[in-house]
């Protein structure tokens, strides 16, 4: 909300004293920060950053009136000049109960009119420009100083009796933006026989807009339903001023002032004579006193605050409040819809005494603390060693494009698309992260990275009948030339076996998949990754502490057999025998080697309860030996 | 040498014994250190033979002290050549060969680091700085219920957030979106804990977690992005517990200088809300670019909890109160790195994250 310093210090004359930086800050610890002060022809500019509750503030008045009772100086008084009310000249009907009041006056204008300069350059300090036509300026800055919207109509241009009702399926108007709106049956409308001629708190209609030939207009100040208003600017995508102001709910108590004050501004500024003054419907009841506990507002304020002071604060607020000294009962005034609860009042009180003031102090430990969960800190193990093996943790959006999806999901993407997405292109809840991780990929070997080595740990979602289904997702994308960088680490390609070596090292099972332009991938469900999460350590195991054996056996042996069944033959061969380790160290494929065949370096590590002799030894060697010439290996010379 | 009458070898012969030092010396390599030994201790044309050969030749009475002079000689140099091939067979064993041995001042290779993102750094960093206080993590699911994400936080059935402009709905199945906060789980906690509030005595906890709101992408919005949530719930809680926890929680985050204020706001979840500034922590108070001068930056909302939302999930407002918060992860992320666009946390350029990652 824009707000022009001068006008503001009209409604408080005491504004004039603190220096501007202080004002802001004053505004500030109010609740209402400043987004910007601009210098302009007609002073100071400031924006106001009003939270959707305060509908009241949403003024030059309504924000003095804060500022006055943070301060505790005295407004400066409205000049009233209340209309002597009579018969309706033009009969009003409310029909809904969302408008239970109605106020207005048909005046008929002098022939000249004029806004002014005062005028002129408050509306356009506050970029609202001036129409000069007495009616539409007047209603303009009676909505910016008073905060309530009020609605002038060429009378002339009226037919018959007017009606506020809800609008009948078909019905169109045309508002002065010139806009052709389809009406339904929850947009409430001010009617006159024609049909609908305005939108109830958002906007007039063309066919009685005032224009420079307007002789006589008929005013309209009302009291619509928040509600109401805020639904019908959203159906209608139509957001005024009015509408923000009766959205969040406008001053009942304003309904007869704000047209008593319009009549006199075109009384003045276009020589206007009154023809009549009326009121439909009744002022809202006020609402039932609201009760605040001397204890209730110790627990919210943290020490304890006199109920003489709170009660003073609450008065100065327009609060109606009778104190004792156990509890006060405060009925807030026709503007503050939002004060409806105790903690709502203690909140008040906080407020004008300064949050400043609010002491500091941690809370009593009652409860029992709880640990952190396995899955987090699962998570947040797996990320950490993941970094550490050289991996960069990606974060990428949750929803990808149907055929980005389709390449690796599991279950159809019915059930996991968004019904509005932003785009088709952000469309569907991703059931894998590797379309994400892919793109981060290639975007970093465009960018010429040599390397790229890329985790996600994110929910991925499977359709079920009841909607997504989440699972915690592991995600690893190698891509590039690994090495290379220093002297000690050749470069090379990626090997499918170091991406599953890496797996293997998380105790995560998972296949390693070759994307294109020679990107290896895995993803796995975390729930499937083994650990002992829930130990501090792992169960004793036992090791033995007398020296390993280690023997080295060079085997020549056709393709066709693997290392599998190389490894399960020389396994069971020594069942008896006490082989910690049988590992491949070596593959040679190279010259000199018989056609068909490769080289095994395969080293034997034998670790028993006892010093074991070289002699046992050579026999489990010897033994293994005959095992692996049983799959037609020979011993390499 | 001095010791031996050296004026009765040619003079070639104490030239080249004067020059073996040096020689031995600029031996790099056990090849030069062979056709080394070759001039001076081979068996043909060396150094050695020649002398080898004027023994021979010289007069009877001559032979014995010349013949001492060549031996002390030749040994001298065949120990010296011993000695420095075994220096070089050395130094060739530790290096692997001469040619790789490795140059001190080479900088050493540092094992190639990944890095966490910095987004989930920070994240991992509020749980840290809240676990003394005895806070754990509580997760909720990304697409929730409009009664987890709107009506248990007092949010009003016409409130504009639960519009389509601003949610995201699934197709098909109407009552459920993607949160649009990390509160709903604030919802969920509390419906669970109801039924044991009493036993328990209360509970704190965060909840840190990715949110989606319908932004387009731009230097300040994405629609996903991330929160932490915190919450307290326990009897007699004020504003005062609400200010200290925050308070404690700032300088452990930022340092001893991280002084906190508070300010009025509104959110529908909490009475009395406020929003809370802390001492930027870049100028310490002292006015740059990033608090604009003020030396103050927004870092958070928080506040009571509304009875509403306390009542909701079946908890007697008049007996249990309590505070929550939220912070905005990326918006603080950007603040303390002085990150200039938002879309450098979802770009994951892998330069991006290794500088501002890190492994903690």
């Amino acid at each position: 909300m824009l707000v022009s310093l001068k006008a503001l210090q009209r409604e408080l004359p005491a504004l004039t004293k603190p220096s501007l930086k202080d004002l802001c800050e004053t505004i500030a610890s109010l609740g209402f920060p400043i987004d910007g002060v601009e210098q302009g022809p007609a002073g100071a500019v400031l924006e106001v950053d009003v939270t959707p509750n305060r509908g009241d503030v949403m003024s030059h008045r309504g924000l003095a009136r804060d500022l006055a009772a943070k301060l505790d100086e005295d407004l400066s008084a409205v000049e009233l000049d209340p209309l002597e009310e009579g018969e309706a000249l033009v009969p009003v009907r409310l029909e809904a109960e969302a408008c239970p009041i109605y106020a207005t006056a048909i005046l008929a204008l002098g022939a000249l009119q004029a806004t002014p300069p005062d005028v002129r350059a408050f509306l356009s300090a506050l970029g609202s420009s001036p129409k000069d036509l007495a009616a539409v300026d007047a209603s303009n800055e009676l909505l910016h100083r008073y905060g309530h919207p009020t609605h002038a109509f060429d009378a002339d241009k009226v037919q018959g009796g007017l009606a506020v009702r809800w609008a009948r399926e078909g019905e169109k108007v045309v508002t002065l933006d010139g806009i052709e709106r389809m009406l339904t049956i929850q947009d409430l409308v001010i009617a006159d026989e024609s049909g609908p001629i305005a939108l109830a708190g958002l906007m007039g209609g063309e066919s009685t807009k005032v224009t420079a030939e307007t002789r006589r207009v008929l005013l309209e100040s009302a009291w619509f339903e928040p509600r109401v208003v805020r639904a019908m600017a959203r159906r209608h995508g139509l957001h005024t001023d009015a509408s923000h102001r009766f959205g969040r709910g406008a001053d009942p108590g304003m309904v007869r002032i704000a047209r008593d004050l319009l009549a006199a501004r075109l009384k003045q500024w276009a020589w206007a004579s009154l023809e009549g003054a009326w009121t439909e419907g009744h002022m809202l009841p006020l609402r039932p006193a609201i009760t605040l506990t001397k204890e209730l507002l110790q627990r919210i304020a943290g020490e304890p605050l006199p109920l003489e002071d709170a009660a003073v604060k609450l008065r100065h607020l327009g609060c109606g409040v009778e104190e004792n000294h156990v509890a006060l009962h405060a009925v807030p005034p026709s503007w503050r819809h939002d004060l409806a609860i105790p903690e709502d009042l203690a909140e008040e009180v906080l407020r004008l005494r300064g949050y400043d003031l609010i002491s500091s102090a941690l809370p009593p430990m009652k409860s029992d603390p709880e640990p952190l969960s396995v899955g987090y800190r699962q998570r947040l193990g797996l990320s950490r060693r993941l970094a550490a093996l050289g991996f960069h943790q990606t974060v990428t959006l949750g929803f990808i494009s149907p055929e980005a999806d389709a390449r690796f999901a599991d279950t159809s993407a019915e059930g996991r698309t968004l019904g509005n997405a932003l785009s088709y292109e952000y469309s569907v809840m991703r059931s894998s992260l590797l379309p994400s991780l892919q793109h981060i990929a290639e975007n970093n070997l465009r960018q010429g990275a040599r390397e790229v080595r890329l985790f996600e740990i994110a929910p991925t979602f499977r359709s079920t009948s009841e909607g997504p289904l989440e699972r915690a997702t592991l995600a690893i994308v190698w891509a590039g030339e690994t090495g290379g960088r220093d002297p000690l680490t050749p470069q090379g390609p990626i090997h499918p076996a170091a991406l599953q070596g890496v797996l293997a090292y998380l105790g995560a099972e998972g296949q390693v998949r070759a994307l294109e332009g020679g990107l290896l991938a895995a993803e796995v469900d975390l729930a499937s990754i083994r650990g002992e999460l829930g130990r501090v350590i792992p169960t004793y195991q036992g090791f033995s502490r007398f020296p390993a054996m280690e023997r080295d056996l060079s085997l020549v042996l056709p393709f066709m057999v693997p290392f599998g069944q190389l490894a399960q033959a020389i396994r069971s061969a020594l069942a008896d025998a006490p082989l910690q380790t049988l590992t491949c160290v070596d593959i040679y494929r190279g010259k000199g080697l018989p056609e068909g065949c490769q080289a095994w370096l395969l080293r034997l590590v034998f670790l028993g309860e006892r010093t074991l002799t070289g002699a046992e030894v050579d026999g489990w060697v010897a033994s293994a030996l005959r095992a692996a010439k049983s799959l037609g290996a020979e011993l390499r010379g | 040498m001095d010791s031996f009458d050296l004026s009765l070898l040619a003079p070639e012969i104490t030239g080249a014994h004067a020059q073996f030092p040096g020689a031995l010396e600029a031996c790099a390599d056990l090849g030069a250190l062979n056709r080394l030994k070759g001039a001076y201790t081979g068996r043909e044309g060396s150094f050695s033979a020649q002398l080898m050969e004027r023994l021979k030749a010289a007069p009877k009475d001559q032979k014995r002290e010349l013949g001492v002079v060549i031996n002390a000689l030749k040994s001298e140099w065949e120990s010296a050549l011993k000695a420095r091939q075994a220096q070089l067979e050395a130094a060739r064993k530790a290096g692997g060969s001469a040619s790789s041995a490795w140059d001190a001042t080479l900088p050493p290779p540092i094992p190639p680091a990944g890095a966490l993102h910095p987004l989930n750094r920070l994240m991992a960093r509020l749980v840290e700085v809240f676990r003394p206080l005895g806070y754990h993590v509580e997760e909720g699911p990304e697409v929730e219920t409009e009664e987890h994400n709107f009506d248990g936080l007092n949010i009003p059935e016409d409130h504009s957030a639960r519009g389509t402009a601003d949610t995201f709905y699934l197709a098909g199945h109407a009552h459920l979106l993607l949160r649009t906060h990390t509160s709903p789980v604030q919802v969920r906690v509390l419906k669970r804990l109801a039924p044991e509030l009493e036993k328990k005595g209360g509970i704190r906890f965060l909840a840190p977690g990715r949110v989606y709101r319908k932004d387009e992408i731009d230097p300040t919005h994405s629609p996903m992005f991330h929160q932490v949530e915190g919450m307290l719930v326990g009897k007699g809680i004020g504003m005062h517990h609400l200010k200290g926890t925050l308070a404690y929680a700032m300088k452990a985050l930022f340092g001893e200088g991280a002084d906190v204020r508070f300010r009025p706001s509104y959110f529908p979840f909490v009475e009395p809300g406020c929003e809370m500034d802390v001492r930027c922590p870049l100028c310490s108070g002292a006015g740059c670019r990033v608090c604009k001068g003020s030396g103050w930056v927004e870092i958070l909302g928080a506040g009571l909890i509304h009875p509403n939302v306390l009542r909701f999930a079946g908890i007697d407002p008049a007996i249990w109160s309590g505070f929550a918060f939220g912070m905005g992860v990326e918006r603080t992320a950007m603040m303390v790195s002085q990150t200039p666009d938002l879309r450098l946390f979802f770009e994951n350029d892998q330069r991006f994250l290794k500088l501002m990652g890190g492994l903690d």
